[in-house]
């Protein structure tokens, strides 16, 4: 259970997010939406431990995340991010298998377990026929496809997501939902662009409008045409349940 | 298939570290042997050249090519920059500061004068540039490295002013710059070795962590390394290691810079491998060219310095030229 309580966060005279105070339903998909710039990233980054808020805090299941050790969190938590990086030459192989840190002792090495891991989550992702290609042998929408496998081998309850789509085609879009959709027992927070895949595949929605969290709730009910055009300033209709976007 | 996958990843494998090993001890046995004196093997042991001298100079180039290859390892992972070695923080400009000063003062007579100041100035200016370069309690790796670039350029033009001033002098600075094994002594084997031993040990500790910190710092928190833990504690011991390896035998280049990544093109680019066969393949590297060094012309000496970058480079070269083909 993720609870946000009245998370602020600025940078000097900025503002970035303004008392946030939500509880993220467990073993549910929520979207986190609005306009580049309006603190999606930080509310993400919040949440995962990587920065402490300017006010208020975040707990997960009756703890500040800040609280935890490093290898504890990383048991709990993932999270991809939006821009994947690599450098020198891992191959795919040996980037998802990373992700099984948080579960080895020093110099031990890994386990024939960490080795399946690693096998069903590259077959999840499409990625296991990549599996010895380095990053420069790798398209963009390949190598994120790499970090997600990377995420879903450290096997945690908490999926965090800065648009890990955003780089795919659309198959792969679908693809990637439809995997994060079977997987019922994780609670997801995912960042996304696109209205209609949101709609389709999450549970919840947080509509993020200069820092404040202007809906969080159903999407279904969330993302009606008002609030679309008080959050992006564009007109739009539903049609057939999908959002249609006016222009 | 799954073998396929994964042929090199893991730790490193006890079979090559035992070849390595291996290969490296004889090699130290041989280079006792040569020399301005050859002996037989049946009379090395009446000797007190092979005591007094072969011995701790062979202990010593082994223990120094090892720890400049393991911190070159260490921050080329930690900067995330293939350029990195293990001066760019400053340590060398430190130490030829302070040695060039010692000189100066005509400390080379004391036991330890011209290593101690050298010791004492390469770690005031590594200090100097973590304090430039902290922000609260994080370390900011780019601006640590322009800091040390920045710091070892304008130490270097103090050090060649204040030759000019001095130019009497000016022969013992440049050939203590350059690196040598030449004065090689029980002494500095014994302060060396148990900062190398610890070092590296530490640095072998982490050799996972420094795989993580290759993806980012922030991707490697969420995987779960205490990053800023981490980057302090490798900081420190390796920054410690050169201190101490360079003010016992100047400022040996090339080797912290190439051994890792001739290292990597050969068994790939995890730490778990790379900083164990860097430690052992960096002391055979530097003992066989300090071999070199005093055997080609002997009995005057090459500076093994430049010995390290003409044996180096072409096999470095190969290397590459090698691995181009791979792709």
């Amino acid at each position: 259970m993720i609870e946000l309580q009245h998370i602020g966060v600025s940078y000097g005279e900025r503002v970035i997010l303004r008392d946030i105070d939500a509880r993220v339903a467990a073993g549910r998909i929520t979207a986190v939406m609005g306009p580049n710039g309006c603190g999606k990233t930080t509310l993400l980054r919040c949440i995962g431990g990587l920065m402490e808020p300017t006010a208020g805090s975040v707990t997960l299941d009756g703890q500040s995340v800040r609280s935890y050790s490093s290898k504890a969190l990383a048991q709990k938590v993932a999270f991809v991010r939006q821009h994947a990086q690599t450098d020198f030459e891992f191959s795919a192989f040996e980037t998802v298998l990373m992700g099984r840190n948080p579960y080895q002792r020093r110099l031990q090495n890994e386990s024939q377990e960490d080795w399946d891991i690693v096998e069903r989550c590259m077959r999840q992702t499409g990625t296991w026929e990549l599996r010895l290609a380095k990053p420069h042998q790798m398209s963009g929408g390949e190598l994120q496809r790499v970090m997600i496998a990377r995420a879903l081998a450290q096997e945690t309850p908490v999926l965090l997501m800065d648009e890990p789509v955003s780089n795919l085609d659309i198959a792969h879009q679908i693809e990637i939902m439809r995997l994060l959709r079977a997987a019922t027992d994780k609670t997801v927070l995912i960042v996304l662009h696109d209205l209609n895949l949101a709609l389709r595949f999450c549970d919840e929605v947080m509509l993020l409008h200069d820092g404040n969290l202007l809906y969080h709730g159903s999407i279904a009910d969330g993302l009606t045409s008002e609030r679309i055009a008080t959050v992006y300033g564009v007109d739009s209709h539903r049609t057939d349940g999908q959002v249609v976007l006016e222009y | 298939m799954m073998k396929t996958g994964a042929h090199k990843s893991g730790g490193a494998n006890l079979w090559v570290l035992l070849g390595l090993a291996v290969l490296l001890l004889a090699a130290m046995a041989g280079s006792c042997l040569l020399g301005a004196v050859d002996f037989k093997a049946s009379e090395i042991w009446q000797s007190s050249i092979f005591w007094q001298l072969r011995l701790p100079r062979v202990l010593l180039s082994v223990l120094v090519g090892a720890v400049l290859s393991v911190c070159g390892a260490a921050y080329q992972s930690i900067f995330r920059n293939p350029l990195t070695d293990p001066y760019v923080l400053g340590v060398s400009s430190g130490a030829s500061l302070g040695a060039a000063v010692a000189i100066l003062l005509g400390l080379e007579a004391w036991l330890w004068g011209v290593g101690g100041l050298a010791l004492v100035a390469a770690l005031l200016t590594v200090l100097f540039i973590y304090r430039i370069a902290s922000i609260g309690n994080r370390m900011h790796t780019t601006t640590l490295l322009l800091t040390g670039v920045c710091l070892t350029l304008l130490i270097s033009a103090l050090i060649s002013f204040l030759m000019v001033l001095n130019q009497e002098k000016m022969d013992s600075i440049i050939f203590w710059t350059m690196g040598s094994f030449g004065s090689a002594s029980w002494s500095d084997v014994m302060v060396v070795a148990p900062v190398a031993v610890a070092g590296i040990a530490v640095v072998l500790w982490y050799s996972r962590d420094l795989n993580l910190l290759l993806a980012g710092s922030e991707a490697a928190q969420s995987m779960g390394v205490e990053v800023e833990k981490v980057k302090r504690t490798l900081l420190l011991f390796t920054t410690l290691m050169v201190a101490f390896a360079v003010s016992t035998c100047g400022v040996i280049g090339f080797v912290g810079l190439i051994v890792p990544h001739a290292v990597r093109l050969v068994a790939g680019p995890d730490n778990r491998r790379v900083v164990p066969y860097s430690m052992l393949c960096g002391a055979l590297f530097v003992l066989v060219c300090d071999t070199l060094a005093r055997t080609l012309l002997r009995p005057s000496e090459l500076p093994v310095g430049s010995l390290t970058a003409l044996v180096g480079a072409p096999v470095f070269i190969y290397l590459l030229y090698k691995n181009k083909k791979s792709y």
